[in-house]
């Protein structure tokens, strides 16, 4: 055998274990994916199984469960996106200016980040809960009344996206404070020089030069907020009322609870497809004012 | 003023981190103190120290077998990184430096795959499982981990670096493409294989809905899903749901520790390239 005969027969050697794994486990869910949702799929009664066209989807727009699930997770995503950008914009910012210490809090700040989404949950339970909350335990000794954190419709959301903050801000942070730090330090000093004052440097320079890394954050942080699952699923189950039951809780309890394969299967395809549409239209619009 | 200005900023930026670093400090805290004193605090430092909490997760109970949960994940969350660490690395190698046909083809494909949102493989994976009899075992959640895009993805850009002198070198003193996999092209991407090795490690310890679906007797949970569960049946006992909190964490904890530089520092480019 040549080397160059050898050569082909190790690449596709090499290849296969992946190849395999690639075409079992990503390729073959996808096309089993599209398959059930045009299948009625009952785990239960697994003879049941018959073609029904688009109806699960016709269904999902008709399922009034569906919108609600929509609905709360839209409201994550309204909350959480903006209040994670400027957050982590004002610690980037901060963690830039820093003489010393900032490699030490850029670490503290990512730390909880490392914290599984099971373990953030029940920490933040015990500091939420209305009656023994550590929170709640607070605001008395200060004299104030209690607040319903988890129990309160108008709570309920502001507070799983205060621990999505707390738990996600130090990785964003990291990723704008490695932009800030690739500016060229001379752009500043010329438009110091030229008179630039603080609110105008950070509005004329700093902000456009940080355009790229803000739509990288925007739109990865849109598509995450649109998958949110452990955080409202740990505190509140979905609840009070399923106003924080979001689009991914309610795939699961279909599928896995009520066994209606192919109407889960369904609804994930329509959440994948308003990801996709509102990717690609931050994407559009945020590269459009780039230029 | 300049001055001034930026000690109140490094002030402010270490009061954010330190109230950042505030509940896991709280936590650790808390789960060395008896139930009474977790329920009504007078101070954040147990007045009575005590390790009763963790005495009684460690010893073997049915309902909790905290030991049991820490052995799973331990043993999942390794083999997956060991398995996506040799595929990957070996599908890349092939694909850049062994060119194999269609190559870039396929290297397309993988990143194309990487935008579904996990979330859609949920129900189809559920039905093929139950089909090849993996629910409740640890294959379910080991072997579908492999097909993962990011590895291949990250180390053919590596990989891709490697200048081809190097190879050339390697061949003329006879090396088989074996040889130069395991001699020359592992050894040059070490750290990229070691933050690959970092980042599956920390994502398949934490992966959550993946255990919650697939697995389904008690004694097979994985750590985070069994805290979970246990916590939602005795909520009311913090201390002992903070304890099975620290021991959840302390693996993560070392591990960031020991590779906090590469973990920042891997965070911190992803955004930099599009």
């Amino acid at each position: 055998m040549t080397y160059k005969q050898r050569r082909s027969a190790a690449a596709l050697l090499f290849l296969t274990p992946y190849a395999l794994s690639f075409l079992a486990f990503i390729v073959t869910p996808i096309i089993v994916s599209i398959v059930l949702s045009v299948m009625h799929y009952d785990m239960t009664a697994p003879h049941s199984v018959k073609f029904v066209g688009s109806s699960n989807y016709k269904d999902a727009w008709k399922d009034e469960y569906f919108w609600q699930a929509l609905k709360a997770t839209f409201g994550y995503v309204i909350l959480m996106v903006p209040g994670l950008i400027i957050t982590a914009l004002g610690m980037g910012l901060g963690m830039h200016g820093m003489a010393k210490g900032r490699n030490t809090v850029r670490a503290l700040l990512f730390l909880p980040g490392m914290l599984n989404v099971a373990v953030t949950g029940i920490l933040w339970q015990w500091f939420f809960n209305g009656e023994f909350g550590l929170f709640n335990f607070i605001l008395k000794r200060l004299g104030m009344n209690p607040a319903p954190w988890l129990s309160d419709k108008a709570y309920a959301m502001p507070s799983i996206v205060l621990m999505s903050l707390w738990w996600t801000l130090g990785g964003t942070s990291i990723v704008i404070l490695a932009a800030l730090q690739q500016i060229p330090k001379q752009i500043f000093e010329a438009a110091l020089l030229d008179g630039a004052k603080g609110p105008a440097l950070l509005s004329r320079i700093t902000l456009p030069l940080l355009r790229p890394v803000l739509l990288f954050v925007v739109v990865t942080n849109t598509i995450a907020g649109f998958q949110v699952f452990g955080q409202p699923f740990l505190l509140t189950r979905g609840g009070p009322e399923l106003s924080t039951r979001g689009i991914v809780q309610y795939i699961y309890e279909t599928a896995f609870n009520n066994y209606r394969l192919g109407y889960g299967a369904a609804m994930s395809w329509m959440l994948f497809a308003i990801i996709a549409v509102f990717a690609l239209v931050q994407y559009s619009f945020l590269r459009r004012s780039t230029s | 003023m300049n001055n001034v200005l930026k000690r109140v900023n490094s002030g402010f930026m270490s009061l954010m981190a330190l109230l950042f670093m505030s509940p896991i400090i709280l936590m650790i805290l808390t789960s060395f103190k008896p139930e009474a004193e977790v329920l009504n605090p007078s101070s954040a430092i147990p007045k009575h120290w005590t390790v009763a909490n963790y005495q009684y997760l460690l010893g073997w109970s049915e309902e909790a077998p905290f030991g049991r949960w820490l052995l799973n994940s331990f043993f999942i969350s390794t083999s997956v990184t060991l398995l996506v660490v040799v595929f990957s690395s070996m599908a890349a190698f092939s694909i850049t430096r062994l060119r194999v046909p269609g190559g870039n083809f396929m290297l397309g494909v993988i990143v194309a795959s990487m935008m579904v949102p996990g979330q859609l493989f949920l129900v189809p994976l559920y039905l093929m499982l139950s089909r090849l009899h993996w629910l409740d075992t640890p294959a379910a959640l080991i072997v579908p981990a492999t097909a993962g895009g990011f590895g291949v993805f990250m180390l053919s850009q590596f990989m891709r670096a490697i200048p081809e002198a190097i190879e050339e070198a390697a061949l003329i003193d006879g090396c088989t493409p074996f040889g130069l996999y395991l001699n020359v092209t592992l050894p040059l991407c070490a750290p990229a294989l070691a933050t690959l090795g970092i980042f599956t490690f920390v994502g398949s310890w934490n992966d959550f809905l993946g255990p919650l679906v697939f697995m389904d007797s008690v004694r097979n949970y994985t750590l985070p899903v069994g805290i979970a569960l246990y916590q939602s049946s005795y909520y009311t006992e913090y201390g002992l749901t903070l304890a099975t909190s620290v021991l959840a964490t302390t693996p993560l904890v070392i591990v960031f520790m020991a590779f906090q530089r590469q973990i920042v520092e891997s965070m911190s480019s992803t955004g930099l390239k599009d």
